[in-house]
């Protein structure tokens, strides 16, 4: 973990794509969003709002989360007759706020009627993390591409990051030109793209790490400069691998630690998660 | 369009998705599109577009209606849906019935996507707009919105200009709960059990209907410092059976029976 993450405690992963809903298979970003918390055993909320609290993400989410050395729990503003406490107290008291995908409309309007938008300002100021997927990403920023009325368009965000957030970039095509074209007439503030299975780490209002859990996959910043589209590509660091992507010369030091670490990876099952990261 | 009396029905709870062995609601309301085959457009917004929902509404009404739905959180899905499309489908039905679940949510994603001037002017054109729970809640003005935490007093639509409580009869402490929030200063307005039906002809209440023998129904307001009930009467749409029966008939305020009605009795649903 880089050092100025010991300061700035105000965390947000927006990720593209991926993760327990979209790959089952890969526990990737979510081990990663693990990590993120200072808590050993991290308490960590998903909100299924954005989906309409469908059973399915609710349950793929236990299904990734439990047993992950955390206390998954989840919030449905759609069944809060469930609750045993009130809202306010269940989310200021989470490591990790967890935001599934869907309608980014709906989850803005629902999160607005219920005063969560505020809630969730207020968690993150306090040093929880706040994580998301797709619409769950773009909703920090100040705005995204969203599809909740059907064809793609710009809407607003609750601005917590600067900038402007496009998810899918290469798992939906026809996402993206809308967001350059936003871009560039000024409908959105200049921002990122994000490829299916890439995460950015935000650590205060800053860029602070790029991730991936897909050999790959991308991400790009983009900015409309005198009415003109200036992009540049960022190259995500691939989660889980040993090795850095572009491999320097290693000494046997680095090679005996990195393959004690894979053993004890392997022993103590992908489940757990390295105390030492 | 239709230009024809504007009209609502709301449901203290009931019809398809709770009544599984009961028509009687669905019935009476598919009556008033005087259509031959409805067409009926379901929004399970409040639900968050629950599948099984949506389920059981087409197994009740696609044998008799042009049954169809809309799902807000599924737009992306299917046809490239844009805003027009929305409303022009609602302004084509006779019916909209809108499921129960968490009004708070649902009129807040209703907002967000202009649903709400939608169904205003779909009421205005006559075309008939019901539900139970949170599909009766939100005609109002005001609602006991009865989930988690202290009852709360939420705006609806407003197209009836009163207050709504649902499931009167279901939760020991809703009664008390909705006399408190008139008490204090919640306008006056409507309380009806599961299984009773406020039906109204533009902002007047016309009739009270009900699928159970012994459901309630009240006007609550305040008067003289201090809440009164008073109970409204209850048309029973089946065959009438065993004892307990109410009068059919009018809705009346003349109907006097201030306070709770000793006699009766509180079903725990």
């Amino acid at each position: 973990m880089s050092a100025s993450l010991e300061g700035d405690r105000r965390l947000i992963l927006a990720m593209g794509g991926g993760g327990f809903t979209m790959e089952p298979a890969n526990p990737l970003l979510d081990d990663y969003v693990l990590t993120l918390a200072q808590a050993k055993e991290p308490r960590v909320l998903f909100l299924p709002t954005a989906s309409g609290d469908t059973t399915t993400q609710i349950n793929a989410f236990y299904a990734r989360f439990g047993g992950r050395g955390c206390v998954p729990t989840h919030v449905s503003l759609f069944r809060l007759g469930d609750l045993e406490r009130p809202l306010a107290e269940i989310v200021l008291e989470q490591d990790i706020v967890y935001v599934g995908g869907g309608s980014m409309r709906n989850l803005l309007a629902i999160w607005s009627a219920h005063g969560l938008d505020e809630l969730l300002t207020r968690a993150w100021r306090r040093g929880t993390v706040l994580a998301g997927i797709s619409a769950g990403a773009m909703c920090w920023f100040e705005g995204g591409v969203t599809c909740s009325s059907g064809a793609p368009e710009p809407i607003a965000g609750l601005g917590l990051l600067k900038g402007s957030l496009t998810v899918h970039a290469d798992g939906e095509p026809e996402r993206l030109p809308v967001w350059l074209k936003s871009v560039r007439v000024g409908a959105l503030p200049g921002g990122w793209s994000a490829d299916d299975g890439v995460g950015l780490l935000f650590c205060g209002r800053n860029l602070e790490r790029v991730v991936s859990s897909r050999p790959g996959a991308g991400a790009g910043r983009v900015d409309a400069i005198a009415g003109e589209l200036v992009r540049h590509r960022l190259e995500p660091e691939l989660l889980g691998s040993e090795e850095p992507v572009i491999q320097p010369l290693l000494d046997d030091d680095v090679r005996e630690l990195r393959q004690v670490q894979r053993l004890r990876r392997e022993m103590t099952g992908e489940a757990q998660r390295f105390d030492d990261a | 369009m239709r230009t024809r009396t504007p009209q609502i029905v709301a449901l203290g709870g009931g019809g398809f998705s709770m009544e599984k062995d009961s028509t009687l609601l669905d019935d009476y309301i598919l009556a008033l599109t005087k259509a031959r085959r409805p067409r009926v457009c379901f929004l399970p917004t409040a639900s968050g577009d629950a599948d099984h929902y949506v389920v059981r509404f087409y197994r009740r009404f696609s044998a008799l209606c042009e049954a169809s739905h809309i799902s807000m959180f599924r737009r992306d899905q299917g046809g490239r849906g844009v805003e027009d499309d929305l409303a022009s489908h609602l302004l084509a039905q006779d019916l909209i019935y809108v499921g129960g679940g968490n009004v708070v949510s649902m009129l807040g994603v209703w907002r967000a996507h202009g649903l709400d001037r939608v169904l205003r002017e779909a009421w205005q054109h006559g075309i008939v707009l019901c539900g139970p729970s949170a599909g009766s809640l939100c005609w109002f003005a005001e609602a006991l919105s009865a989930f988690h935490g202290p009852p709360r007093r939420v705006g609806g639509l407003g197209l009836l200009p009163y207050s709504n409580c649902v499931h009167y009869d279901a939760e020991p402490a809703r009664r008390a709960e909705y006399h408190a929030l008139v008490g204090d200063g919640m306008r006056a307005g409507y309380a009806a059990d599961d299984g009773v039906a406020l039906h109204f002809k533009g902002t007047k209440l016309d009739r009270v209907v009900s699928s159970r023998e012994r459901g309630g129904a009240f006007h609550v307001r305040r008067s003289g410092g201090r809440v009164r009930e008073t109970a409204l009467e209850v048309s029973y749409l089946g065959k009438r059976g065993g004892p307990g029966k109410r009068g059919g008939g009018r809705a009346s305020d003349t109907v006097k029976q201030p306070g709770l009605p000793a006699a009766r009795a509180v079903a725990l649903a």
